[in-house]
Formats: C-alpha cells, structure tokens, sequence
C-alpha cells in the first residue's frame, strides 16, 4: 500500500502548485482533483488551461490520456458485474492505476476466493484522500512559494520520472521521440492542437512499428 | 467555463472507468485496442516533456540551457532510481544550481 502512494504525493503537491501557477483558483484547483481524478490528465488540463487552448484540445487531451481506464474497466468487469448499480458507480469512480494495479495483483494472488470489491474499495478511498491532502497540500504551497523557484518544471521533470522507465523497447523509443518532435516543431499549429497531433502521431508510429516487427 | 470543461471532462472519465461493467450494454474491445493504448502515456507524456525543453517558431528554437541541464540529470536519476520524488527532487535541485 505504501509504495504506491509514495508516487501519487508528490504529483498531487505538484498538481496544487501548478494549478495555482496556471492561474486557477484554489477552489477550482482543489475541486478538479475529485471532478476529473486522475493525475496526469489533470496536470495537462491546468497547463493546456493557462496556454488559452481551445476547449475541445484540452477535453480530447484528457480523453486521450485516460483511454487507459477502459483496458483497467475490461480487466476487472468480470469481477464487478454482479455487485449492485451502487457499488459499481463508487468503484468506477475510484478505478485508477494503482488501484487497478494492486486489485489485479491480489486477484492473481487470491483468486476470487476473497472478494476484490472491498480491497478495490479500500485502496480507491486510501489513493482518494491521499490525492485531495497533496492537492490541498500543494495549493497552500503553490500560494507562498515564489515564482523564481521555477516550481513549474516540476511538470516536465515528473513526467520524466514516469516515461523514462517505460522506454525498454525500440516501438516505444521510437513513439516518444516521434511526438517530442511534432511537439516541438508543432507550436504553431492553431488552437495548440499540436499536443493532439504529437500524441496521435507517436501512438500511431509505435502501434504499428510494433505490429510490423511483431509479425514478421 | 472552466467548470464545464471540467465537469465534461471528469464525466468523460468516469463513463471510461465503468463503460466495461456499467451493465447498461456489453461492449468488445478490437484486439488492436490494447496496442495502441499502451503508447498513449509515453505519447503524451512526451510531447509535453519535449515542448516545455525546446519549441520552434518556424524560424528560431528556443530554449533554456539550465532546463535542458536539469531533464539530462534528471533523466539519468530516472533511470537509477525509478523515483518520482528524487527525479523531482535532483531534478530542480539542478536548475537551481545551474
């Protein structure tokens, strides 16, 4: 339980910092860690905000980014199916990484001779709070800190800490170097619709480099 | 406006976190589907790491070298550590420094 928390603090306390930073209000900034819930895409949302992005780049950024949910949704259906309308409503909610992680681990541990619903529950609620506490952490933060501190390459720098791990093979070197490039010559593109571009441009090349080398 | 697009979003979220056991229909997935979701992270993540380093205008790059400092570093303790918190840590620790 530990360690997987000790990845969502400090992207919650950067969170709170930029949010401020990006010039959302502390309620606002506060309240999109419950609305929206997740990490990254919130993150993009408040940079993509304070960049004067059009609203559709900024929805079908996040809706990009947590795609992921329904691969997490379709693992555990078979488990979920039969708990009422009630449970099911409180466990998509709460259907994150690491919750999906650790729920799919115990399942492959236990089975289902211990019913996952209430684990699911208890580390959903646990991530939750621990979410809120260093968004909340982070706004107080982000209003005494001085902007010389440059706390906003705390984006980047986070962001580095979770994708350099996942470039053990070639497709994935190649999809992440593919949109760092669109991205950089992109900035011109209207409506900042260049990170839409460099996404899709990156997934694309690495999908199908992967398809191609895996068939061969 | 802000809290519609916030309040979309996050909905949009949550129909993906329970679209496979809402129970309102059976969805299948194309088998193709795993595949290209699992670059979307490092798609993404990407893009935004690059842009925030270096940008283009059509006629100059510019850029910071005390920034591009730090992601080398930092990108050497994300390999070492796998952390988070000491990639971070390292990480403007060096852009101070610089």
């Amino acid at each position: 339980m530990l360690p997987f928390l000790l990845g969502v603090v400090p992207f919650g306390l950067v969170f709170g910092v930029l949010g401020i930073s990006s010039g959302l209000t502390e309620t606002e900034t506060i309240l999109m860690s419950s609305i929206v819930f997740a990490g990254a895409s919130q993150v993009v949302f408040a940079q993509l905000w304070a960049a004067g992005s059009a609203y559709f780049v900024i929805g079908s950024s996040v809706a990009l980014i947590n795609l992921r949910h329904v691969l997490y949704s379709a693992s555990v259906a078979e488990y979920l199916k039969k708990l009422s309308f009630k449970w099911r409503i409180i466990l998509g909610y709460l259907l994150t990484d690491e919750t999906f992680a650790v729920s799919i681990k115990r399942l492959s541990a236990h089975g289902e001779s211990k019913p996952v619903h209430f684990f699911m529950l208890g580390s959903g609620l646990t991530l939750w709070l621990a979410w809120q506490i260093s968004t909340i952490v982070g706004v107080i933060a982000g209003s005494i800190i001085p902007e010389n501190w440059e706390l906003a390459f705390a984006i980047p720098l986070t962001f580095i800490a979770v994708v350099v791990p996942m470039l053990k093979n070639a497709p994935t070197i190649i999809c992440a170097l593919t949109s760092g490039l669109i991205a950089v010559f992109g900035q011109s593109l209207p409506w900042k619709t260049w990170i839409i571009v460099a996404a899709l441009g990156g997934i694309l090349i690495g999908a199908l480099i992967e398809k191609w080398t895996s068939s061969k | 406006m802000i809290w519609l697009v916030m309040i979309l979003t996050g909905l949009i979220n949550f129909i993906f976190r329970i679209s496979m056991f809402s129970g309102f229909r059976n969805i299948h997935l194309p088998p193709s589907f795993h595949r290209y979701v699992s670059y979307v992270p490092s798609s993404v993540l990407s893009a935004i790491i690059a842009s925030s380093l270096v940008t283009y205008n059509g006629h100059e790059f510019s850029y910071d070298v005390e920034k591009l400092a730090a992601a080398f570093i930092a990108v050497a303790c994300a390999l070492i550590t796998k952390s988070v918190s000491a990639t971070l840590i390292v990480g403007l620790i060096t852009l101070w420094l610089v």
